[in-house]
């Protein structure tokens, strides 16, 4: 029918634009309830059906929205007039029955059914489904994208998880057993949770107490738990059923344990201790022997840091001064706290500024001292003991080190005191001096300590004026001198012309290396001191030279071995005499012992590694070795309580190996591993190399040889 | 002889005979064939009765054999063409091959073959042994892959180290990991790269008691490539007897007693108190009377330590006597401290004095390169070492501190170390066990055996003939030699007579009792699959060295005059007599007849 072509058209049209609505619709639908979903599943772990509610849902409200599907002919007529204008506004003729219409209308009608197929298919339905599946190609990426987050963060805390990971170990668990569970508690000091583990092995702090809840699907009569194969004891049923079982331990040992249900023994399983450490104390300063000279400050700074691995309660410094000396020496001890909160912290740094003044401490007097820190679980730990003392200026003044003994460079050292006393004498009289005479006096103290510096020069075998340990380059020198006084003949001479001669060879070398490397610093202070008082600063120099008499002083006190006197009065030798007396009375002191031997561990811990070695070919055990085998289980054991971890696992194959008909390799391997570890390391012993066996034939020949070479 | 040219004649007179009956024979027909058959008949008779010898040159192709051994590659050889043998070991795949059970025996049974081409590995001594006066062609394969030389103590004493040596030869073309396991860990490992032969050398202490079988297993990647087992016995001894004579006590003197006594070493102390006074330590050991040393009281010990100051001391006699115990093997160790020998035992070895740099004394053990931590010492006294005497411990420059002289049968070992009981002091037990054991183990008397065991081969391998040889203290008792409960017979040494030989065929591989009169000592024999690239290498180069031998003396002339004699067959005469016969029978009767 050709009238109707135009309304099919229409229809067409109509029916194409619901049906592109809708899919458009439903995928945008589809694409926010995908991203809601997804982020609902994935990153607030919500079940994944919410994803039917959430689409109806979105759906639902998109589509009452703009109810598409109440768009009628007319609705698409009026659409297509203003679209096309070469439908001239008539495009509702088409709808409109052909009876009921004018003649005139009946012309446009016709013209526009011959117009209405050759027109362009309008594009809004289309653009309207790209939209949509657009919208639901970029929530598909974007869930995807979600999906990924959960792995991201899961990475990094697997990451964290592997700094403390907890030891999964397989366990053979009684059959008997339907849940059991394992509540460690920690002790307080730790400021750790409990935490609940469905794993017999166990890991837990010193002082943890663990809970066992152990439920069991058929009526066991009696639950026990053997540790460390002695200590038996009895759980208590919480049920008439016997099917519930609990009990709880503190543990403070390593060792290990297992459970016997009705005489039935299960497997072994561990327990680790985690050992509380005590504080670290870590000084970064002072060092531990310091030495503060006069002119500098009587305090020091102290800087510590302390590290534990729970938390730090309690620090101090515990110090000692020594005052006085010979047998005057007087000890005070003294507490000093740190004035700091500690609050249970891990890592802590702490300075303190001493006194020494404020502690009462005089020059000469010593100050030991060390720092002592509690973490809170009462363990306490010290630091190294550091010396801290005042030079004493009247101590280097004294004569007593002069007054008895051989001086070996006496006057030097009285010239350095000289020079101090002169200082102090000048500072003293500065006020009344004139300037220009403080000047001179300054200056000739000055040329006194050059001079003095020089002498001690000579004793490095320097011999220039003006350099202190300074090379010389005058080699040279001697050869030309020589050449000129040369004479035929002269040996001597000649020989000097070869030889590098510029001393006395023992002037060079009288001091040993030690002692010249010190007497070097002596001459650094003098050339300080000459230089203050050069520059007329006598107040300055003192310190260097009180520096340079205490570093003479030392040197003084090295050269020489010191033994306070003593009044002791020894008869006279009778040189006739001596070893002349009877000896006839005097009975020879005769000892005799013999060493048993009382431990018999490692070798019968030897022998069974033999003997695992001959079952490795398939040979079966006998009596004796079955007694062996036990004897090797038990100190196994021994081991195995101190050091679980290591032994547990060869302790359990120790014991199947005695019972099993074949030679099982590997646990023949683990158990000789674990008896080599328990076999401490063996220190040679000497051993008689042998010879083969003692032929006569071979004697004569020996003979034979030697009678030739005489 | 003479019987040959009696048949001869009469042969030819009834030739002569014959010829004139049938000439003479009136009926004429076919007389030149009568003639001639009568003679081929008198002479076929004549040849049945003395057969007919030639000699004939060895032709090279028709006695060459060619042989396949271990190690052939099957590829290289299907071209080749003659007869091929194999011995039953060789795996030739589809290669068509006689299989030789027993070569010396198939030689001996065809004598024409003169020359053989041998292709693989060659063939063991014995087998080699068969083959001189043959003429051989080597065509070698590649050399064997793996371990080609190994060794280690077959017996360790307690606390001594297990130490293996060999040689890996890796031709292919990636590295190989070499393992020493043992007691279910490993305990040492090296790399051998591709394409290299390298020594190798893997240390570790045994703490077993008994037997044990370490394995050196070679790895390429993940594939095993061998599994070889390196049988070791560890066993406990009696330990050596010590006498100490001090001239004063002092800390080295007790510090080495306390640790001979927790050791359980017996040991004798004598240290002077006063004149003709001495102190006496009887420690793991009845008490002897050692106020005069003499020969008698010597003979308990296995060594005696003695400082120089002492030994200058003691009386005449009592030196002779050391002297003299020395001489019958005893130990003696002199600790000297100052430069100028006092006594003419002590005065062996030339001694000097240079003082060391530095305020340690760094030690090395002479003989392993062994490192000591350094003993806070300052050592000035060394020795100088003279042609027959040997350094047992040096300075870390190469000054010696202890050496020993041989002297008769015992040992002779001075030192000028005084104090090392400071490594005790500073916590280093190790140091201080190695080098008194070192020394008194260099030292002390040699025990003897009371008899050695020693087996050929190296490896005995099951089912294979082994030659095992005992040597015993005394010879003139025939000793009874058991191998698991099996009575073997003994064969003594024409020369040697302490030593016996017996051979004996292994039935199992592992741990075998051999009884050697009342004692019973152990031997390991290996599998078929071990030690393969070993064995191989062995009859590679001994092959090689055969031929080398042969083709230098005798083997090229012999080729050229190879020559046999041959009979001929008289089958051919009785034939040929027979069908003169018949045509003659048969000319006459029915020929002549019509």
């Amino acid at each position: 029918m050709l009238k109707t072509e135009g309304q099919n058209w229409i229809r067409n049209l109509k029916t194409r634009w619901i049906s592109f609505y809708l899919i458009g619709t439903l995928a945008i639908a589809f694409g926010i309830a995908l991203l809601l979903s997804v982020t609902g599943f994935y990153l607030l772990h919500l079940p994944a059906w919410i994803f039917a509610i959430i689409f109806t849902i979105v759906a639902a409200i998109l589509l009452f929205s703009k109810p598409v599907w109440k768009i009628t002919d007319f609705d698409v007529s009026r659409f297509l007039n203003n679209r096309y204008p070469e439908l001239e506004e008539s495009a509702d003729l088409l709808l409109q029955n052909e009876t009921e219409l004018s003649m005139l209308q009946q012309l446009q009608r016709n013209k526009i059914e011959n117009i209405i197929p050759n027109l362009s298919q309008p594009k809004e339905p289309v653009k309207r489904l790209y939209f949509g599946l657009s919208i639901l190609v970029m929530a598909l990426m974007i869930s995807f994208g979600i999906t990924k987050i959960p792995q991201i963060s899961k990475t990094d805390s697997v990451a964290e998880e592997t700094k403390n990971p907890v030891p999964a170990i397989k366990e053979n668990i009684p059959a008997e057993i339907s849940t059991f569970s394992a509540t460690i508690i920690p002790p307080a000091y730790t400021r750790k949770g409990e935490r609940k583990q469905k794993q017999f092995t166990i890991a837990a702090e010193t002082g943890a107490s663990i809970n066992w809840k152990i439920e069991t699907n058929i009526g066991i009569k009696k639950l026990r738990l053997i540790f460390n194969d002695k200590e038996i004891v009895p759980l208590k049923a919480l049920n008439a059923a016997h099917t519930q079982w609990t009990f709880s331990k503190t543990i403070n040992k390593s060792g290990f344990y297992q459970l016997d249900l009705d005489d039935k023994k299960s497997d072994l399983y561990q327990i680790e201790v985690i050992p509380d450490l005590p504080v670290t104390i870590k000084i970064t300063q002072p060092k531990q022997h310091t030495t503060i000279d006069i002119g500098q400050p009587q305090k020091f700074n102290l800087h510590v840091s302390f590290t534990d691995d729970y938390g730090i309660n309690d620090a101090f410094i515990s110090a000692t001064m020594a005052s006085g000396k010979g047998e005057g020496v007087s000890f005070t001890e003294k507490k000093l706290p740190f004035n700091a909160n500690f609050d249970n912290k891990r890592n802590l740094t702490l300075s303190k500024l001493i006194d020494l003044k404020s502690l009462g401490m005089k020059p000469g007097d010593e100050l030991y001292f060390f720092i002592k820190a509690m973490d809170n679980h009462g363990q306490s730990s010290r630091s190294d003991v550091y010396f801290v003392s005042i030079v004493d200026t009247t101590e280097l003044m004294s004569l007593a080190g002069m007054t008895n003994g051989v001086n070996l460079v006496p006057e030097y050292f009285r010239s350095e005191r000289q020079i101090i006393i002169d200082t102090e004498k000048l500072l003293k009289e500065q006020s009344t001096l004139p300037a220009a005479t403080f000047k001179t006096r300054s200056n000739d103290l000055g040329i006194d300590q050059k001079l003095l510096r020089l002498r001690y020069g000579q004793f490095l075998g320097e011999e220039n004026e003006t350099e202190i340990g300074g090379d010389h380059d005058d080699h040279d020198e001697h050869a030309e001198h020589k050449i000129e006084g040369e004479k035929f003949g002269d040996v001597s001479a000649i020989m000097d012309k070869y030889a590098h001669k510029h001393d006395i060879a023992e002037d060079a070398t009288f001091f040993e290396p030690e002692m010249k490397a010190q007497l070097k610093a002596v001459l650094t202070e003098m050339w300080n001191a000459e230089l203050r008082l050069r520059t007329h600063k006598p107040q300055e120099a003192l310190p260097y030279e009180y520096k340079a008499l205490r570093l003479l002083k030392d040197l003084q006190q090295k050269s020489r071995a010191y033994v306070a006197k003593t009044t002791v009065k020894v008869s006279a030798l009778k040189p006739e005499k001596r070893l002349s007396g009877e000896l006839d009375k005097i009975t020879q002191p005769v000892q005799k012992m013999s060493f048993e031997q009382k431990e018999k561990r490692t070798a019968s811990l030897k022998a069974a590694l033999a003997l695992l070695e001959s079952r490795k070919t398939g040979k079966k055990f006998s009596g004796q070795d079955q007694f062996l085998l036990s004897e090797t289980e038990k100190y196994m054991i021994g081991a195995a309580a101190d050091h679980p971890s290591t032994y547990l696992n060869a302790l359990t194959r120790l014991r199947r190996l005695g019972a099993a008909n074949k030679p099982m390799l590997k646990e023949i391997d683990l158990v000789q591993q674990a008896i080599q570890k328990m076999i401490n390391v063996e220190l040679a012993k000497p051993q008689i190399q042998s010879a083969g066996p003692a032929s006569a034939l071979y004697q004569n020949y020996f003979n034979n040889l030697n009678k030739t070479n005489r | 002889m003479e019987f040959k040219y009696i048949a001869v004649l009469v042969g030819l007179v009834l030739l002569v005979f014959l010829l004139y009956k049938e000439i003479r024979r009136a009926n004429r027909a076919r007389l030149m064939w009568r003639i001639l058959v009568n003679i081929i008949a008198v002479s076929c008779f004549v040849l049945l009765i003395v057969p007919i010898r030639y000699e004939t040159h060895l032709k090279q192709n028709p006695d060459e054999i060619i042989l396949f051994t271990d190690g052939t590659n099957p590829d290289s050889v299907s071209k080749l063409k003659g007869k091929k043998y194999a011995l039953p070991s060789v795996d030739l795949k589809n290669e068509k091959a006689a299989i030789l059970s027993d070569l010396s025996y198939f030689l001996k049974s065809n004598p024409n073959i003169r020359k053989l081409a041998i292709y693989g590995y060659g063939l063991n001594a014995p087998e080699l042994e068969q083959l001189k006066g043959y003429q051989i062609n080597f065509h070698p394969s590649p050399n064997p892959n793996g371990i080609i030389a190994a060794n280690w103590p077959a017996k360790l004493k307690t606390t001594e180290l297990l130490q293996v040596q060999g040689t890996y030869q890796n031709s292919g073309d990636e590295s190989v990991k070499l393992f020493l396991k043992g007691l279910g860990k490993t305990v040492d490992s090296t790399v051998i790269e591709a394409k290299s032969n390298k020594a190798f050398s893997f240390k570790t202490a045994p703490k077993q008691t008994g037997k044990a079988v370490y394995e050196l297993i070679s790895l390429q990647k993940k594939d095993t490539l061998a599994k070889d087992p390196v049988p070791v016995q560890v066993g406990d001894q009696a330990p050596m007897k010590v006498l100490i004579l001090a001239s004063f006590p002092d800390f080295e003197y007790k510090f080495l007693k306390n640790w001979l006594y927790e050791n359980q070493y017996p040991l004798a102390f004598r240290s002077q108190i006063s004149k003709n006074k001495y102190a006496f330590n009887f420690l793991n050991l009845d008490s002897v009377n050692l106020n005069q040393i003499n020969t008698s009281s010597l003979k308990k010990f296995d060594i005696m330590i003695i400082d120089e100051e002492e030994l200058s001391a003691i009386s005449p006699g009592e030196k002779s006597s050391i002297n003299m115990a020395v001489n019958n093997g005893m130990g003696l160790l002199i600790k000297v401290a100052g430069s100028k020998a006092l006594t003419t035992l002590s005065g062996k070895s030339n001694r000097y004095e240079v003082p060391l740099k530095g305020k340690t004394l760094n030690l090395i053990l002479a003989e392993d390169h062994f490192k000591f931590n350094p003993l806070p010492l300052e050592q000035a006294l060394f020795l100088k070492t003279k042609q027959n005497e040997q350094s047992v411990i040096i300075e870390a420059s190469g000054k010696t501190i202890v050496n020993s002289t041989i002297n008769g049968y015992g040992k002779i070992l001075v030192s000028t170390l005084s104090s090392t009981y400071n490594w005790l002091l500073s916590g280093q037990k190790n140091d201080y066990a190695t080098y008194w054991s070192k020394l008194l183990a260099n030292t002390a008397r040699k025990r003897h055996d009371i008899q050695s065991v020693n087996i050929i081969p190296q490896f005995p391998v099951v089912n294979q003939k082994t030659r095992i040889i005992a040597d015993l203290a005394t010879s003139d008792k025939v000793p009874t030699l058991k191998i698991d409960s099996f009575l073997l017979s003994p064969r003594q040494n024409m020369e040697l007579p302490f030593q016996w030989d017996a051979f004996y065929w292994p039935k199992k591989s592992g741990w075998t009792n051999l009884q050697v009169n009342q004692t019973i000592e152990s031997i390991y024999i290996y599998g078929k699959a071990d030690w393969q690239a070993l064995k191989n290498q062995e009859k590679l180069d001994g092959t090689h060295q055969f031929i080398k031998k042969l083709n230098t003396t005798e083997a090229k002339n012999k080729l050229a005059d190879i020559v046999l004699e041959k009979e001929v067959s008289l089958w051919w005469f009785f034939a040929g007599f027979l069908l003169a016969a018949a045509f003659l029978w048969y000319e006459a009767r029915i020929l002549a007849v019509k």
